[in-house]
């Protein structure tokens, strides 16, 4: 089989698309047909059952910030994901409270995905609530000014325009709110 | 085999010969160099930004998020890609024993392809980036790599359909393998993806990116490494079957493995354990590819001293060797818990591209240009210069990282030490990457130099 394509390059085309398009398919096609939750947005009403919440899609403005994150390129610094790992959901908890992990259901309307892939700065995943808009407002126009020893690029464009700043915020107060995981009143809107 | 040879040598060619045009070949190699220096450039600009977080801070365009796709984007596909295609344009016509079908066609591929890497500075300094890492590009300029991938694998098939050697050497398969991989990996990761949302469409994405290295680099790189290794030591291949085993085992095992860039994350648990499985089974492909690379060097090392295309061909199989180490070992869930999202993973990736499948390309781009336009090499020194620059530049990153990339890792498993920390901690390490980066850099400029003065200045005698 392997020999004639030695010599007959349709043969070796024909095999070579073959081999390649088992593992494709199994690895692309199935999964999502498999695994419902990654299309099913995330619902939970039953506090037994792991924290509660639903998962909705973002407004207008929030849409508006979480483009500018996109543009830019926040996602190849900061990762959205909290991993099955305790250096994940206690180092990402907030205030004694250990982060939940991330499940495909939370994520089902992010488009394109925002998980990424290295930690520059600190994972995303759960900052919504966790700081308030002065506190984005002074970190984003020099981030040192907060966090000494930072490499965060500044944005003061980004202070400066009302419009996106505010839809910036208002993207990144959304992140992991969708599961209920923090006493009731410890956000900090 | 008959004797072959470049257009320019025509004068000397006795009669019945086949000469090359490789009009195509020389505006690929050629504006690949180029990109290579320039998008270097950026390269530096983004080390340094690690360790002055505020350099060039007071522009949008050029911040860290807008240069970085820039700086792979233009490495991936203005630097490297374009390379591998001038110098399969340069090798498959000569292993048919036939002239490449259509200069026209190259030349017209040459001229969409420097488009695209030029629309691609533009939109991605404007911050048109559609999100996804490796497919940044907008959809409108997906489209025109679609139209060009199709021209250089209609011209590269038709130049093996009229091949007149039967049998097909393995440089032949890999580049048509990685032209039909291609294809569909890249439709994958540019449009499926536009169909698809959340966990699905990170898993078409990372599908994407893994293939990326592994069934358009890998094939072409490796393509490259058969066909100048036993050319540029003048030695044959050790074992065609052994070629054969690494060619079939990797059609078959690299595309199962997307998934192990989501370890941990929020992707089903079955998913993440074929992907592990699968990143073992690589060894195989890449032992039998070093094998036999390796085998065919025996008794021939002492050529390495006298001539710097080999001696960045067999640098490039060591780190080959050392990358797909890694890579299947970090993908084991126990060294990933530690790894993963750190410093260690631009480490690994830039010792893929750059260690490996640059320095494929560049030992091609050596070898080819002095034939290709019948000149000596402009400098064996300065070649010599850009070999150790870039050998020790890179190392020095690579290790580096590895090194600051665990101990970061370490140090994000004690949930005690707060981020910021971590983040201090590494400072040392961005100086040492700025540091080796500039080495780089220097290498690429003395490669980039070379070459083009080589091309571009008076002819003088010819190559041997």
């Amino acid at each position: 089989m392997f020999k004639k394509a030695d010599n007959n390059a349709l043969w070796a085309i024909g095999l070579s698309l073959v081999l390649f398009f088992i593992g494709g398919i199994i690895t692309t096609v199935v999964p999502p047909l498999v695994d419902t939750s990654w299309s099913k947005p995330f619902e939970n009403r039953d506090a037994a059952k792991g924290p509660t919440g639903k998962l909705v899609p973002l407004n207008d403005l929030q849409k508006k910030g979480r483009a500018i994150y996109v543009r830019e390129g926040c996602w190849y610094c900061h990762t959205q994901q909290i991993r099955t790992l305790l250096a994940d959901t206690k180092r990402y908890g907030w205030r004694g409270v250990d982060a939940p992990i991330s499940t495909p259901d939370e994520f089902v309307y992010d488009d394109p995905h925002m998980f990424g892939t290295k930690r520059t700065g600190p994972d995303l995943a759960r900052v919504g609530g966790k700081y308030d808009t002065q506190w984005h407002r002074t970190h984003f126009r020099n981030p040192r000014d907060l966090v000494k020893g930072s490499i965060m690029p500044a944005y003061p464009w980004i202070v400066a325009n009302p419009e996106e700043f505010s839809a910036m915020v208002a993207y990144l107060q959304t992140l992991g709110r969708s599961k209920d995981w923090r006493p009731a009143n410890d956000y900090e809107k | 085999m008959q004797p072959q040879f470049s257009k320019a040598e025509a004068a000397n060619a006795p009669e019945g010969a086949i000469i090359h045009d490789d009009a195509t070949a020389k505006w690929f190699l050629i504006s690949s160099v180029a990109y290579f220096f320039i998008v270097g450039i950026i390269a530096v600009i983004i080390a340094a930004k690690f360790v002055w977080p505020d350099l060039m801070g007071t522009m949008s365009w050029l911040t860290y998020g807008r240069l970085r796709p820039l700086h792979v984007n233009g490495m991936l596909f203005g630097w490297l890609l374009a390379a591998d295609m001038g110098l399969a344009y340069y090798v498959i016509p000569r292993l048919c024993g036939v002239k490449l079908w259509s200069e026209k066609l190259g030349l017209a591929t040459a001229a969409l392809w420097n488009v695209i890497i030029l629309g691609a500075v533009v939109t991605l300094l404007a911050g048109l980036n559609q999100g996804w890492e490796y497919a940044e590009l907008p959809w409108y300029l997906d489209i025109l790599v679609v139209v060009a991938w199709i021209m250089f694998g209609i011209n590269i098939f038709m130049t093996v359909a009229n091949r007149k050697y039967q049998a097909m050497y393995v440089t032949i398969w890999y580049t048509m393998g990685c032209i039909l991989w291609t294809a569909f990996v890249y439709l994958t990761g540019n449009f499926a993806t536009l169909f698809a949302t959340g966990t699905n469409q990170a898993n078409l994405n990372w599908m994407y990116v893994h293939n990326a290295v592994g069934l358009i680099f890998t094939p072409i790189g490796l393509a490259i490494a058969y066909y100048f290794i036993p050319r540029a030591s003048n030695t044959p291949l050790h074992s065609h079957k052994l070629s054969m085993v690494g060619f079939w085992s990797l059609a078959f095992v690299y595309v199962w493995t997307g998934a192990h860039h989501m370890l941990h994350g929020p992707i089903s648990q079955w998913l993440q354990t074929i992907a592990i499985a699968f990143s073992l089974m690589l060894l195989i492909p890449v032992w039998a590819v070093v094998y036999n690379l390796f085998a065919t060097m025996k008794g021939q090392w002492h050529q390495l001293r006298e001539s710097v295309p080999l001696k960045f061909l067999m640098s490039g199989v060591v780190f080959y060797l050392l990358t797909c180490f890694q890579g299947p070992m970090h993908s084991l869930r126990t060294v990933n818990a530690i790894v993963s999202k750190t410093d260690w993973i631009p480490g690994h990736a830039h010792m893929a591209v750059l260690g490996c499948f640059s320095f494929f390309a560049i030992a091609g781009t050596y070898y080819a240009v002095p034939r290709i336009w019948n000149k000596a090499l402009h400098s064996d020194s300065l070649a010599n210069w850009s070999y150790w620059m870039l050998m020790i530049g890179g190392l020095g990153f690579f290790t580096t990282l590895w090194l600051g990339g665990f101990w970061q890792g370490w140090q994000w498993n004690n949930v005690s030490i707060p981020f910021i920390d971590t983040v201090i901690a590494l400072k040392p390490i961005w100086i040492v990457r700025f540091v080796s980066g500039l080495m780089m850099f220097t290498g690429i400029v003395l490669f980039a130099y070379n070459i083009l003065a080589t091309a571009l200045g008076n002819p003088e005698e010819a190559a041997v």
